[in-house]
């Protein structure tokens, strides 16, 4: 059987040195092959190499916003396939000072929140929006909700537990002006989870 | 002729106690163990120099329930074989069938006889021309709430969903009114999809205050089966086991034989091969108590242990062999069932808080002693270690050993005095609880009520 089957293009994940130089990484379990020589030039969406899982090949490219020349030493049969662990280090970029990458950041916290009160996480888990996927939102952002509300649901431990909106501080009407994690995000407690003003 | 050779290494595709067991049996066997984990376990100490490969983040979909990551990193590290431990994708036949589709042995029963069994309702018609009883209930899993209401109206009520891709207690709702029937089929669904992937459901009548006994048995793929005596695991929560017991307190000798021999036969009969446990309810609504099929668990069970402390037989050790095409090391007249075990689940869950998961971070973890033989402890956590949120609360297993159930008792009270968890909430006080009052001594209780007890506040 000389006919392969292409999967789905895969981004490699990208950790950044405290000498300004990116890591990139395998973002699962594979065979790795095609790997760029040492000196190539890799631009944003640019080609790493194929990534190759119980025979089905993926073209591994560097993800958005992500470039710069490959460094480090030139390997002798680099072509071959090499296994790799998720999370492993492929290839070192150095940064291309033409090509000059924005490193702004958007700020870490939310700015000027005009949140009168923050809902919390009472426990870390992974958080739901809905009660299936079939169904409605337990809160949607603008709505008015009440304590004992409903909130979402968190799945610690492979129990779905919902969330009922309780705080001492709360009056017993309010208003929900965001939603922080997506659906399905992992929260760790403490993280909010809903951004409240008077209803 | 030689036996055939062992593996030379093997992917342990589990986390935690359950991959510290497998490990134990590659260690005494002289194949390799590695460890596949996820990026969550990365520090978890039973991996410290050992040979391991990273699956992905700690999400479990992308890690340990990812089955080709699982088989293109048995690949990578050329282990001819696998072992899927309990839970994740241990009873998963799909996911067998990619092993041996790559070259990799998966550690359990033939595919064809896992999906057989996955699939409950098949299991329960192959179980029932076996000769085994089993629970009126659906005929297959139901499709429509009007096949669900006909159902009901034709077996009565109380009823069971059940997830029909499922087990460990998941995917379970209880239907007490008719009004509820919708509402719970859809809940069942979800966690069936969720836990399982599959939404299928089925009924059965829900048979009240019964007692939960199963029976371990394991096979070669000589045809040679045996028995290892059955547990009783009634005391539960929610349908999650806390303690399990050898033998049961409750079932007359009469019943256990007939029970016993009739699981060795249905278990040839169905071409089974390696470890596996055969459910049952102890029906005690009618004149004599009659054990009911319920489910066959295609795998190893976390209460396994009880039955290997009983039998003196290494369970891992022997699917490892049996995997490799080896015959049984035992035969029936070998397994000479001793004395009385009980086994308690140490669970990161605050039992006086609606038993609410602990994850976090262990201050100080103080095992109990075990010189005298009498007490084994199943554990992957260590002082300073974080039990992440991703995964199961069980963190600990003891299990105890006497000649009676009383002396088996007092050495596991003995034991829990002696185990001390700092900084998380865990199930210890529950079961000393439990082992301590006069309701669990004199065997008053049963699947939904656990014995009467008060929790000392602390």
């Amino acid at each position: 059987m000389s006919s392969r089957l292409h999967a789905e293009r895969r981004q490699a994940l990208v950790s950044r040195l405290d000498d300004g130089e990116l890591e990139l990484r395998s973002p699962t379990v594979a065979l790795w092959r095609g790997a760029p020589q040492p000196g190539t030039v890799i631009t944003q969406q640019g080609s790493l190499g194929e990534l190759e899982v119980l025979g089905v090949l993926s073209p591994l490219v560097a993800p958005a916003g992500v470039s710069g020349v490959v460094t480090g030493e030139a390997r002798r049969g680099a072509a071959a396939k090499r296994p790799v662990e998720y999370g492993e280090v492929l290839l070192r970029l150095a940064p291309l000072g033409a090509l000059g990458n924005a490193e702004e950041r958007a700020p870490g916290e939310a700015s000027a929140s005009t949140a009168s009160w923050v809902f919390r996480a009472p426990t870390s888990g992974r958080f739901y929006v809905r009660p299936a996927p079939d169904q409605p939102a337990f809160v949607t952002e603008g709505a008015h909700i009440e304590r004992g509300h409903t909130t979402c649901l968190l799945e610690v431990m492979k129990t779905f537990n919902r969330i009922q909106l309780s705080g001492d501080e709360l009056p017993q009407k309010v208003r929900v002006l965001r939603i922080v994690p997506a659906d399905g995000d992992d929260v760790e407690q403490g993280d909010p989870l809903l951004e409240l003003g008077p209803a | 002729m030689s036996p055939p050779s062992l593996f030379h290494r093997l992917l342990v595709a589990n986390r935690g106690e359950v991959a510290v067991r497998i490990a134990r049996a590659c260690d005494a066997l002289g194949v390799e163990p590695v460890f596949a984990y996820s990026e969550a376990d990365r520090d978890a100490p039973y991996l410290a120099g050992r040979r391991r490969v990273c699956l992905g983040p700690g999400r479990a979909s992308e890690s340990y329930l990812d089955p080709r990551r699982l088989v293109q990193a048995a690949k990578n590290t050329d282990c001819s074989a696998l072992h899927p431990g309990w839970g994740f994708l241990s009873e998963n036949a799909a996911f067998a069938s990619l092993c041996e589709a790559h070259g990799v042995t998966f550690i359990g029963p033939p595919a064809h006889v896992m999906h057989l069994m996955g699939t409950k309702s098949p299991a329960k018609r192959a179980m029932r021309e076996a000769g085994l009883r089993v629970i009126p209930g659906s005929d297959g899993p139901v499709t429509s709430d009007e096949q669900a209401r006909a159902v009901a109206e034709e077996i009565g009520l109380p009823l069971l969903i059940k997830a029909e891709s499922g087990g460990g207690g998941r995917g379970m709702k209880i239907v007490r009114d008719l009004d509820q029937l919708s509402q719970a089929l859809a809940d069942a669904r979800r966690e069936g999809l969720a836990f399982f992937g599959d939404p299928s459901v089925y009924i059965e009548r829900l048979l009240e205050g019964g007692r939960h006994i199963e029976i371990q048995v394991m096979a070669d793929r000589y045809g040679n089966v045996c028995h290892l005596g059955e547990r009783d695991c009634t005391i539960q929560r929610n349908h999650q086991k806390l303690i399990e017991e050898s033998p049961s307190p409750a079932l007359d000798p009469e019943e256990r034989e007939r029970t016993l021999a009739l699981a060795v036969q249905a278990t040839r009969q169905i071409g089974y091969v390696g470890a596996g446990t055969l459910e049952f309810l102890l029906d005690t609504s009618g004149d004599a108590p009659v054990l009911r099929f319920m489910e066959m668990n295609t795998r190893l069970q976390v209460e396994h242990s009880v039955s290997e402390v009983r039998s003196g037989v290494d369970l891992v050790t022997e699917q490892i062999a049996v995997a490799a095409g080896r015959p049984l090391s035992f035969s029936q007249q070998d397994v000479t069932l001793s004395g009385h075990v009980i086994e308690c689940r140490i669970n990161a869950e605050d039992p006086a808080d609606g038993f609410r998961p602990c994850p976090g971070r262990i201050e100080r973890w103080v095992t109990p002693r075990t010189g005298d033989g009498r007490i084994r402890v199943d554990t992957h956590v260590t002082s300073g270690y974080t039990i992440p949120p991703h995964y199961d609360s069980l963190i600990c297993k003891l299990i105890a050993s006497g000649p009676t159930r009383e002396a088996a008792t007092q050495r596991m009270l003995e034991a829990l005095a002696e185990l001390e968890a700092e900084g998380i909430r865990t199930t210890q006080p529950l079961h000393q609880a439990i082992l301590s009052s006069e309701d669990f001594r004199a065997n008053r209780y049963d699947t939904t009520r656990l014995p009467t007890f008060t929790l000392s506040a602390s």
